[in-house]
């Protein structure tokens, strides 16, 4: 494949003015490198593109704009004419010999051309400097969405990390069921999965919502006499009563530890126990 | 420069359109005239497709050919023919007129540098009157799928980008770069066996 082939594709829609800024930076640049090949297809593209001038349906002129603009224009070689004449005769009067003024205009000419190529020139530099602002800002955002996609994959990798442990909890047959009835109130038993290297996976369906803003609480009941309840997670149920909660790094181990329980507490949870238990649960 | 290798310097700088406007830069009103008389309908039929209103049409089709009367020196023969050079600059003034988002307005302005880049025919172009150029053209793009067609009309009439296009007509970026290319090239296709 040719160092062109990729531009191929792009000949007539740069004629065309359709490319998008990053393709047709990316084309310019190339033209600028003086490709003889591809500024050829450029430049035929752009005769084609010219052709669709006449898919516009015909239309006439009214007389009046043709009658204004042929004023203008008479009047304008008028004046350049009289121009013309008037600078003649002065320089018949003041001497100066034919090859001088020849000189002189000749100078002017050039310093003109020259005037005008400076101003092109610094044309193109702002033309250039602007192209390269609006390329920095597609670089930033083209970052700016790379940082954005980055931490959706991480957030994506730890949900998936999160949901590999719980499928293990759940299905691993090493893993401790214990079942939490409820205590002097009327609500289904919650389900908890302890696995001694996963963790814990506490399950509830139809829980009675806490009040306000209120959440449950699960808390590890020692095997140690005198021993104080540890604080676990803390959930608020979704508007069914449903919820799954994965405790990684339980408070303490299994062998160590009698029972489960469920407690309301107030909104961020509490170290210790300020309601009587709902759901209870002892090992097996 | 390295364009010149393939700008063609025999019968386009002969041809009689060169000639009246090489008679532009010695004030010749009557070369001025006739090539308004000439390419004046054409001109206006692009620019009012563009700008959709008389008013603004006529103004704009003024601008161009002031500039050509003003400038025609700017036009040089040598780097392409003379009416894709006049159609290039009446569109580009009428989507100046018809622009309204700032991106689109940068996108344009570096268009009109465009206006003094090389345009070349292919070997196969032939002079034509502008009625039967007319007629070919119309019929190659009226063979095209409306929604190839209408791509095209998007970009060339209202200088929409692919990107703008593919929002426009709620089809993937890809598939409206390929309707614009293939239509194209059907076109060149089309125009190359006419001939």
């Amino acid at each position: 494949m040719s160092n062109c082939d990729q531009f191929r594709e792009m000949y007539e829609a740069y004629a065309l003015g359709a490319l998008d800024p990053p393709e047709r930076a990316v084309l310019e640049a190339h033209l600028a490198t003086g490709c003889a090949e591809c500024a050829k297809s450029v430049a035929e593209a752009r005769w084609l593109v010219s052709q669709l001038a006449y898919l516009a349906p015909e239309a006439a002129t009214s007389d009046m704009l043709k009658g204004r603009l042929m004023q203008t224009v008479r009047s304008e070689a008028e004046a350049k004419s009289s121009s013309s004449v008037s600078t003649g005769a002065t320089t018949t009067a003041s001497g100066i010999p034919y090859w001088l003024s020849a000189s002189i205009a000749a100078l002017l000419l050039l310093t003109l051309y020259f005037a005008w190529d400076a101003h092109r020139l610094k044309d193109e530099l702002r033309a250039a400097n602007e192209q390269n602002q609006r390329n920095e800002q597609l670089v930033a955002s083209a970052k700016g969405e790379f940082a954005a996609t980055q931490q959706k994959l991480a957030a994506m990798e730890e949900q998936m990390a999160k949901m590999h442990r719980e499928t293990a909890i759940l299905t691993d047959p090493s893993s401790v069921k214990i079942m939490l009835a409820a205590q002097k109130i009327q609500a289904p038993q919650m389900v908890a999965m302890w696995h001694a290297k996963y963790g814990i996976v506490l399950t509830g369906q139809k829980v009675p919502m806490p009040s306000g803003n209120r959440v449950l609480q699960l808390w590890l009941i020692p095997k140690a006499r005198g021993g104080k309840p540890m604080p676990s997670m803390t959930v608020r149920p979704d508007a069914n009563g449903n919820f799954e909660v994965l405790v990684s790094n339980p408070p303490a181990a299994g062998s160590d530890t009698k029972a489960l329980a469920i407690t309301e507490e107030p909104a961020g949870g509490s170290a210790a126990p300020t309601t009587t238990p709902k759901w209870v649960g002892a090992m097996t | 420069m390295f364009l010149a290798a393939f700008s063609p310097k025999d019968d386009r700088e002969a041809s009689p359109d060169a000639a009246l406007v090489r008679l532009l830069l010695q004030n010749d009103v009557g070369a001025f005239e006739k090539l308004y008389d000439k390419y004046s309908r054409i001109v206006y039929s692009l620019v009012l497709r563009i700008v959709q209103q008389s008013g603004p049409a006529e103004e704009v089709v003024q601008d161009v050919f002031l500039q050509l009367w003003r400038n025609s020196a700017q036009y040089d023969a040598t780097r392409g023919p003379f009416v894709p050079w006049l159609l290039t600059l009446a569109r580009n003034r009428a989507l100046d007129t018809l622009r309204l988002k700032s991106e689109r307005q940068r996108r344009l302005e570096n268009q009109t540098d465009e206006l003094f880049s090389v345009v070349v025919a292919p070997q196969y172009e032939k002079e034509l009157d502008e009625k039967r150029r007319a007629e070919r053209v119309r019929s190659l793009v009226g063979e095209l799928n409306p929604q190839q067609k209408r791509a095209i009309e998007l970009a060339y009439f209202q200088g929409l980008s692919h990107s703008e296009i593919a929002a426009e007509l709620k089809e993937p970026l890809g598939t409206v770069k390929s309707w614009i290319r293939n239509g194209l090239i059907r076109l060149k296709e089309g125009l190359h066996t006419a001939s």
